[in-house]
This record gives structure tokens, sequence and C-alpha cells, in this order.
């Protein structure tokens, strides 16, 4: 156990595909920590969905032994970080448990937008920096202009920082002895009474909640007594131990270090992220400050395909906040759907990353409402609502006016594509601010945006018009009057609540017809004619019809192929198991996912 | 009573829709080939002994492409090994491209009393671009020589470039040749088979002008007297196809012969597809079957009732009863209240209304587990 001098706790930020998993692999494979043999692709990007995507969603902790060039050996505990705009939540957990932090800019594309916001949070935290250069071998690689960027627009010093490349395992030394350099050690007294900040939990079906926390003052150790703040409940110790990369026992953690605590902990609602473990006996006085806490911007409605497995789904929901304390939900209803969850979410990829989550980790199959952001209703009696939820919207009689969430967005481009962005934040509403040249090379455009439109594919779209090259964040600031109507969607005579959405006024009627022409295609025909209408407040605005299904039969059902056409028939059975009856009409759950169109396609 | 079918693999050429075992370059093999059936025969004799058979069919293939001596000895051979009753039905598919005044002399003589004319469509083009070897001409020389025979006609619709018209008009020649019987066929483009490239470059008639076809044709087959008893079958009164409706009331059945099916005793099994491989089992003193599944009680029932809606008399509920020992409509209360608006329910049966017959799958399926 290296003394706390001997330690360095530091998290990685860089952005999308800049290389930051390809490096902490590097570190780990460096210092001996994994050997080269058993190296899985990615190491810290353990969920399937992450290696698929090439992003990294959880935080994984790791910790490593590196032998410095003053001859000391020091312990390294890297703690990874989500680069996506949705998880700002996930990265100030992780960069509250360091101090320290390593921004990786890729050599030939410079500094993006949203490495920067993870810089001003990690700055705002007081963590160290320390750049370094990535992606050196790549024939397009510029490192001295990047370094020049990096002073330019965050104001580091980057004469010092490492030139490396991740994939080919150039500089990677360099970058072990500058973490050992320019991070600080961490403080903290090992004598003082127990104040561990969770930043991050998951539930093993063997152990109970696993707490990962970063141990600020006192120590830990088997047997021990703790308790949380925000409940009562008392849990004795079982195990503690750190991570290299697995879970591995130690005896203690003790101040300044990162590791784990196994307490029998069987619920998972008594031990929140962000919240303080401190002794049960020898309590603290005051919690560790907490995070900041962030809101939820997009909400869907999640419900299972069989309607018999909504126990199975709130398990299963249950447990993946326990490891995402960024998803919220609660129990919602739906008259086409029948029970389920209306569930918060940080952005459109986090939410597909839950759904997905859902699918592949708890076997359910779901159904999922289309995204809403969630609107100010000002009600005719003044009373100030917020809604999420189209169904829940209160009569027209009684709105007074509706306001909806509006973003201030940066977006980062070369100057060739402003046309494209421009005409983009025009379609979506947008409101121009300002525009600055950062350089020759890269422009910055502010716009106020409405919520909803960007919720849908305004980062696909970005990217396709500028063919990659420009990168987007974006901040709430606020509620502002909206002509909003809902706009409802009808099968066969019958309102279908899980189709409903709330939209601008002037686009309602594109956006129904384009709906009313892609339910058209992916609703079966059925033995009736089935009218699929779009409607406001009760006045149709489009109308489309699927018609009767007038051929469905086996052919020739004689001699011995009985067996088969059977298996055709069961077959086809499959298939309706797999819709939901709206009124009279077979819906197949794909369906509720038109809804994201805005496109006809 | 169960029913004996024997399968002929032989051809003269294969139609471009065709997916059953049928080999027109093996024509060289039938003499062998019918050896094995006599031998596969007398191999189940002893098994099927306290059987009674009223039916055998003849079907392929092209049972009319051998020399009629073949058939001769296999309904001699069918009588030696088992119990075929004096009046059973027993009936030879043809193709009129294959048939001569002789071999019908033969049929009947041996004792064959229904046979099944393979017509499809009545405009030569269309029978050209189906790959059929025969034209109109030889189908009505074909049926001079059945004059005052029992003899069924076989009409396909769904063709490339058909007509309402074409198939009305093909119906008519095949009244009006004495048939007491028509089955009437939309085209299924089955993977592999040419037609299936000609559904896939859109050059077949969709779904909803087959429906159109087949409106057509009920209603013109009934205008000249014959009784829709099945979806795709039609008869004079009394002139139902005896061995066909064995297999909807999921009666016993015994095949003979490649990729000939067979229903015992609630197993259901299949012979091999391929001739050698039926050559090669039937000479080592093996059976040919490649696959058997024994049918329990719920899949006898998903049977009974999937088989029992498609024809036009329905699901006999004093049958259903007697076979499952409970009440159906009591049983089956859900699946009848949702589809309640396309079918007859009376004290005895339960039908699809014969306007829906043609859209029967989606209205059974809610009866399947």
């Amino acid at each position: 156990m290296g003394k706390k001098s001997n330690i360095r706790n530091f998290c990685i930020i860089a952005h999308i595909d800049h290389g930051k998993s390809t490096l902490a692999d590097r570190l780990m494979e460096r210092t001996g920590q994994v050997s080269e043999r058993d190296m899985e692709e990615q190491l810290l990007d353990s969920m399937d969905i992450e290696r698929e995507r090439g992003i990294t969603i959880k935080l994984t902790p790791v910790r490593m032994y590196y032998k410095a060039s003053d001859g000391a050996e020091y312990t390294f505990n890297l703690i990874d970080t989500p680069g996506h705009v949705d998880f700002t939540y996930e990265v100030s957990r992780s960069l509250a448990a360091c101090e320290g932090a390593i921004l990786i800019v890729d050599a030939s594309q410079g500094v993006e937008a949203q490495t920067l916001a993870n810089v001003y949070l990690a700055l705002e935290n007081n963590l160290e920096i320390l750049p370094v250069i990535n992606k050196i071998d790549l024939p397009s690689a510029r490192p001295d202009e990047a370094k020049k960027e990096i002073e330019e627009v965050i104001g580091l010093d980057a004469s010092q920082a490492p030139l490396v490349s991740a994939k080919e395992g150039i500089g990677i030394d360099d970058v072990l002895e500058s973490i050992v350099k320019c991070f600080p050690a961490p403080d903290g007294n090992e004598n003082a009474p127990l104040k561990a900040l969770i930043f991050d939990s998951y539930y093993d079906n063997y152990k109970g909640v696993i707490l990962f926390v970063r141990v600020k003052d006192g120590a830990i150790k088997a047997g021990d007594r703790i308790k949380t703040f925000r409940s009562d409940k008392i849990y004795d110790v079982v195990e503690t131990g750190v991570f290299s990369p697995g879970l591995t026992p130690r005896t203690s953690l003790v101040a300044g270090e990162v590791g784990y605590i196994a307490a029998s902990i069987k619920s998972i609602q008594d031990v929140a992220v962000g919240d303080t473990v401190t002794g049960a006996e020898n309590a603290a006085a005051e919690p560790l400050p907490g995070y900041k806490k962030v809101q939820s911007v997009v909400f869907c409605g999640i419900y299972p395909l069989d309607g018999s497995k909504f126990g199975d789904l709130k398990e299963a929901i249950l447990k993946l906040q326990l490891n995402d304390a960024s998803l919220i939900f609660e129990p919602d209803s739906s008259v086409a759907l029948g029970f389920g969850f209306r569930c918060g979410f940080l952005g459109l990829l986090h939410m597909e990353i839950i759904q997905e989550r859902i699918e592949r980790e708890f076997g359910l199959e779901i159904i999922t409402t289309a995204p809403s952001v969630s609107y100010k209703v000002v009600k005719t009696d003044g009373e100030e609502i917020y809604v999420d939820n189209p169904s829940h919207l209160p009569p027209v009689s009684e709105i007074e006016h509706m306001e909806e969430p509006i973003v201030k967005a940066d977006i980062y481009s070369p100057p060739d594509y402003l046309g494209q962005i421009m005409d983009l934040c025009r379609e979506k509403r947008g409101t121009f601010l300002q525009m600055t040249y950062l350089d020759k090379s890269r422009v910055q455009l502010e716009y106020n945006l409405p919520l909803n439109e960007i919720i849908f594919d305004f980062f696909d779209s970005i990217k396709s018009r500028t063919r990659g090259y420009a990168s987007f964040d974006y901040e709430l600031i606020g509620y502002e009057r909206s002509k909003l109507v809902k706009l409802d969607i009808l099968l066969n005579g019958e309102v279908c609540d899980a189709l409903s959405m709330i939209v601008h006024e002037d686009s309602a009627y594109t956006r129904g017809r384009i709906l009313c022409e892609n339910l058209k295609e992916a609703i079966p025909r059925q033995l009736f004619e089935v009218p699929v209408q779009a409607a406001i407040g009760g006045k149709i605005i489009a109308r489309e019809t699927v018609k009767a299904v007038r051929k469905d039969v086996l052919a020739k059902c004689y001699g011995g192929d009985i067996t088969r056409k059977k298996k055709l028939l069961e077959k086809q059975k499959e298939g309706k198991k797999r819709m939901r009856s709206i009124g009279s009409v077979e819906v197949p759950s794909e369906v509720f996912m038109q809804i994201l169109k805005t496109n006809k396609d | 009573m169960a029913g004996i079918y024997v399968h002929i693999p032989f051809c003269k050429s294969k139609c471009r829709y065709c997916d059953f075992a049928s080999f027109p370059d093996k024509l060289c093999y039938a003499e062998s080939y019918m050896a094995c059936v006599y031998r596969e025969m007398s191999k189940r004799r002893g098994e099927l002994k306290s059987y009674k058979f009223n039916t055998l069919y003849i079907g392929g293939g092209t049972p009319s492409v051998i020399d009629g001596r073949y058939i001769a000895m296999l309904v001699a051979a069918a009588r030696k090994n088992f119990d075929l009753t004096a009046d059973a039905e027993i009936t030879i598919e043809m193709n009129p491209g294959t048939v001569s005044a002789g071999k019908i002399s033969t049929y009947k003589k041996c004792g064959i009393n229904r046979f099944s004319v393979g017509l499809q469509t009545a405009v030569d083009s269309q029978l050209l671009e189906l790959g059929r070897i025969h034209s109109l001409n030889d189908f009505l020389d074909c049926a001079k020589l059945l004059k005052g025979e029992n003899f069924s006609v076989d009409v396909m619709i769904g063709l490339k470039n058909q007509t309402v018209y074409d198939i009305e008009n093909t119906i008519d020649v095949a009244a009006r040749s004495g048939a007491s019987h028509i089955s009437m066929y939309a085209l299924s483009p089955e993977d592999g088979t040419p037609v299936y490239t000609d559904y896939l470059n859109g050059e077949l008639p969709d779904g909803d002008e087959v429906a159109e076809q087949y409106g057509a044709g009920v209603k013109k087959l009934e205008s000249l007297g014959f009784e829709r008893y099945e979806v795709s079958n039609f008869c004079k009164k009394g002139k139902h196809s005896r061995h066909n409706l064995n297999y909807w009331e999921r009666g016993e059945y015994i095949g003979f012969g490649v990729s000939a099916s067979s229903h015992i005793n609630n197993v259901r099994y299949t012979n091999t597809f391929d001739l050698d491989e039926y050559f090669k089992c039937i000479l080592t003193d093996k059976f040919a079957v490649i696959n058997s599944e024994a049918i329990d009680n719920e899949g006898q029932e998903e049977e009974f009732i999937m088989l029992a809606l498609r024809c036009a008399a329905g699901l006999d509920l004093n049958k259903y009863f007697e076979c499952f020992g409970e009440d159906f409509l009591k049983k089956y209360s859900a699946p009848l209240k949702k589809v309640r608006e396309y079918v007859e329910v009376s004290e005895y049966c339960v039908k699809i209304k014969p306007e829906y017959l043609f859209v029967q799958n989606s209205i059974i399926t809610e009866f399947l587990k």
C-alpha cells in the first residue's frame, strides 16, 4: 500500500473518438496491469453497447502501479469518463473523485466543443489539467497547432504537453511521468472520522449493492459499521477493495484512495450516488458536497411489449438506476399500452442507451413512446405546471398559455459549413445570437433553440451537413412562451394516447401529414379498413387509410405438407403476439417509434 | 377409414412454378422406382392390417407420364397389401400432354374411377409461360377421352398477365368439358423456382388483384353449379374429393414413394425427397422416413381447427367434442369474441363467413396458442 503522497487520482477528458479508451488501455498495459495477451480491445468500455458504438457511457475505475524515474512506486487510480454531451452528469461525478484530469486533444482536429465543456467542469472542481496531444502518427497531425489552440482557447500552458500515439504506443512513458509530476497527491486526514464519496454503484447478485467510493478522510475496512447521510440504515462492511480492473479485495481503504465497498446492501433506494459514507459510531459531522444535480431533459414512456412483464421491467429499471443515477422514472399508464414507466433522461443518446440496456441486459422487449421535453403550462387559474407527457396536458380551455424549454447552443465549425448550419437552425426555429471567429479555421455560432427541436435528430443533422466537422454543445437557459398544440393520432376513430405529441403550431400540419403517411406504411393491413387520422383539438388535419387485407390464405393445403403449413400459421401467430391491440387495431411495437421520424422515407 | 397416397416423382418437363419432388430427367428409373414402391407397400402391410382404406390417390409429378402398366400394377399392389374397400375412390393425376386412349382405358380397367387433370389456364400463351407441356387443345382432347368419367380440373389464378376474363373463360372451358370438380389455386411463388424471380421483379399480380380474381372465379363457379366446399375446391353435388376431405378432417393416411407424407396414429412423417436416397433405403430393407413427429394433444387440436376452418362446412362442434372432450364454444370464447364479425356460429358448427374465406389465416391464428 503506497503512502498517500504516492497516490494520484485522475480522470481522462476527451472528445468522442479522440482516443481516450485507447490511451487508458496503453497506460494499463505499460504499468503491467493487464498483460498484452489478456488485453481485450478497449478494456474500460466493458458494456457491449460501449464497445459497439465506440463510446464510453459508464465510469469504470482502475488502479495501476507505476515505478517512476524518481525511484518511488506510485499508485494511480484512473476513473474513466464518458465523452458525450449527454453525460455531463457522469463526468461531474468522476471529477469529484479526482485531483487531476488528462485532457486528450487530437493532433489533427484540435479542441472540440464538448471537450471544452468538460474542461471547464474540471477547472470548476479545482482539478489540475494535463494536456496530451494524441494521434501524432496520423499524416494530418498538426501537434503545434493543437498546442496553440489549447493555449488560445482554454488558456492552459501546453508547452510541456506529451506528444503521443496511443494506438502505436508512442509517448506513453512521458504521460506516466507527467501524471506523477503534474497532479497533486490527495490530501485528507487518515485519523479523522470516515468520509467517503459514492461516485458510482451497481448491483451484484451475490454481494448486493457495490459502492464505488473515493475516501476523503479516515479509513474503512471489513467489519466496520457504516451508514450514509441520506438514510440512517446501518450496514456491516463485508469487503473492501480496489479496481485492477476487476474487483480485487484489499484489507482496507484509507484517505486518498479509490476503491469499492460491499456491505450487503440489498435495497437499491437506500444508497444514492453523490451521498457520503461515514462510520455508524464515529460519524463525521458534515457530508461532502454532493454533485451538481442535473435535470432530465428528455422524457419518454417505456412499456413492456408483453403487458404481464411489468414487474420485470420495474426490476430492470430499478437496477439500472442504481448504476445510473441520472435516470429518473415514475409509474405511468396508457390506455393503449397499459402499465409502464415515464422516464427522464439526460439526452437522446442516454435514452437510447437505457432502452438498449433494458433489452440486452434484462432480455425484456419494450415499447417506447416518442421522446418529449418538459413544457411549462400556465393555466387560466394562474397555476403553473410542468408537463412532459402529452396525455397529461390539461384541456385547451384551461390553458392560458404554454412555454417551452430553450437552450443556448454553441456550434463550432469550419467556416465552410456556416450556410448549412444556419439553414438547419432556421428550420429548427432557432434565434441567431452571435458568431465569433476563434481562428481562421474555426467559427463559433451561438443560437437559441427550442429544446424540442433538437432532441430528435439535430445532432445527426448537424454532423451530416458538415461532414462531421462541426460539434455542438448546449445548455438550458429557461422557458419561452410558444404556440404549442397537442397533436393526436386516431386509429380507426379512437385516439391512441401513446402516439400523441406536443408540437409547434406552425409545424403541426406537416408533422401530422408525415406521421399519418408513415403510420400507414407501418401498420399491417387488417380485416377491415383502418383510417389513420391526425387531429388537433378534435379537428382532423390529415388522414390516410390502411386498406383491408384481401388475401391471407395458405395455398394448396393438402397431402403431407400439413406440418409445414401449420408452422407457417404458427409463425404468423408469433408475429401477432408482438403486436399491441389499440382498440380493435393490431399494431406492431415499431409503430410507436414512427413518431420520431420527421421525414417521410 | 383411411387414405393411401402414392407419389410418382417423374414428369416430362418441370413447370416454372413447381417445387414438388419431380425429376424430368429420371424417367428411365420409373420401373425400378415402381418396384420400390410396391416393396415399400408390402413392408407397411403388417402394421396397417387393421386399417380400412377407402381412397387411393396417385399424385406427382405426372403419374400419367409413366407406362400405364405400372399404374395398373400399383393399384393391384395396393389391393393386395391393404384392405381397400370395393367402393374406394381411386384418383390419378394427369397432364393433358401425356395421355392417350390406351392409357385411360388401362386406368379404367384397373379400377381408377376419378381423374384429376391439370389445365391451369385456357390461354396458350400463359401455359407456355408456366412451362406446361400442353396446349388448350391437348386438354380438350383429354377431356373427350374422359367423357362420362368423374374428373376434376385444376385451374390457377395469379398468373403473369392473367385477366379476370381469362379466369372466367378457363372455368367455362373446364365446366363445359364435363368436369364434376374444379380446384382453383392461387399461384404461390416458392423460393428457388423460376416464377419466384417473376415475383421478385413484380411481374405477378399482387394480393389485391389475386383476391379480385378469386372473387370473380368463385362467382363464375357458383353460377355454373359448382359449390365451394373448401377455400380452393369446388364441385357438383356429391362430387367432393374424398381423399382430400380426409386430410382436412385430420383423417389417417399412408404415403408411399419419394416425399410422400403419412399420418397414422397421431404421428406425422415424411419420406425423403431424394430419389437415390429413397432407392437406397428401400433396397436395403429400411423405410425412407426423414422426419417424424408425434402430434401431442395441443397440436392435434390446432390441426383440427386450422383444417376444419378451411372448409365451407366449418368446424363440427360435436366432432370436436368427441375428439377433445371439451365444449369448443366455451374453451375458445375469447378468440370467438374477437373474430365474431367474421364467423358464423350455430349450435352445430363454427364457420368462416364465405366472404372471409380468402383471408382466413388471420382468423385461424386467433385460435392458435
